[in-house]
């Protein structure tokens, strides 16, 4: 295992006890009803109550394209903002050409950018 | 402890990347992709790699997953009606995927590394006093900067290219301007006049 592994295994100790804890709390509850007979379910007890009311239509329906030009401009500027992270901490390694390298990389997402803005396409209409 | 990790995570990943394409429900497909992901991400920090585990998670979790998820929920396709037909298509597709699995088997094993890419020096890790995120870093911006931009130049398509397609002016929409807003001055909207009695005031 490299150092940097060994270093997250408290992470993957905290997801295995997570995990646990989650199964017990789910079926903990279920296993208990079941046993002491106190699951009884018929069709009143399953239906909607309070602020629950019966479906009236599908789930899927057509949707404004506008959310998914939200999401491709969310991913590109993710993306972007990702490239900057090994950029900031390895500046004394690459030096000047590295810094120029990325002032033109955000120099092409800024033309981007500024399209999008002129064009609207940022504006909820 | 690095063996068991190991299976565990590739176990999952194998596992997950088969509930992908058998589950029945799209929107389960992509919550066992993102599965999937974090599995993968998990095999990255056990080879070190822990910037790309987290751009795994950021990006492809954060990101591209919540899209497909987003997208298969509010489609409105009747995934029943798509799968009723899927069994007469199924030698089409089994001969497309056939020429792509030789593709990619011939590609894999005529493949060599060209002039310029590091393949021995990754192996044995970062140079001492530099951490795995650093040493990508310093070869990223430098070494492969022609790459780099041209990364740039495929997300600057992809933006200009997702605006132009969706797009459009709406008209008839009654919006906010703020700019006219804020150039409004009392001067230009307030009139202040005596009107006489009787007379009413004229506008």
């Amino acid at each position: 295992m490299s150092a940097i592994a060994s270093e997250y295994l408290p992470v993957l100790l905290f997801f295995a006890v997570g995990i646990a804890f989650a199964l017990i709390f789910v079926s903990a509850p279920i296993a208990v009803s079941a046993l002491t007979g106190t699951a009884k379910p018929e069709a009143v007890k399953l239906s909607e109550y309070e602020s629950g009311f019966p479906a009236f239509s599908d789930a899927r329906a057509k949707f404004d394209v506008q959310f998914y030009l939200v999401a491709i401009l969310f991913i590109v500027f993710d993306l972007e903002a990702a490239f900057l992270f090994p950029w900031a901490v390895s500046l004394h390694w690459g030096g000047e050409s590295a810094w120029w390298a990325m002032m033109e990389f955000l120099g092409e997402l800024a033309i981007g950018l500024v399209y999008a803005w002129k064009v609207g396409a940022l504006e909820w209409e | 402890m690095a063996a068991f990790a190991f299976y565990l995570f590739a176990g999952l990943l194998l596992t997950s990347g088969l509930m992908v394409i058998t589950a029945k429900n799209p929107v389960h497909s992509v919550l066992w992709l993102i599965l999937a992901f974090f599995n993968a991400a998990g095999l990255f920090i056990l080879l070190g790699a822990e910037f790309l585990a987290m751009l795994l998670v950021i990006v492809y979790v954060g990101a591209v997953a919540v899209l497909f998820l987003f997208v298969v929920m509010m489609l409105d396709i009747d995934f029943k009606a798509l799968q009723r037909g899927a069994l007469q298509n199924l030698p089409l597709g089994l001969a497309v995927s056939g020429v792509i699995l030789a593709e990619v088997l011939l590609v894999a094993s005529g493949w060599t590394a060209g002039q310029g890419v590091i393949v021995h020096e990754a192996l044995a890790g970062p140079p001492p006093g530099m951490t795995n995120t650093q040493w990508i870093g310093s070869q990223l911006y430098t070494r492969y900067f022609f790459v780099f931009s041209m990364s740039g130049l495929i997300l600057l398509a992809a933006m200009i290219g997702a605006i132009v397609l969706t797009h459009r002016r709406r008209v008839g929409i009654k919006k906010q301007s703020i700019a006219a807003q804020n150039a409004r001055t009392p001067g230009g909207t307030v009139a202040v006049g005596k009107a006489a009695i009787g007379q009413g005031v004229e506008l």
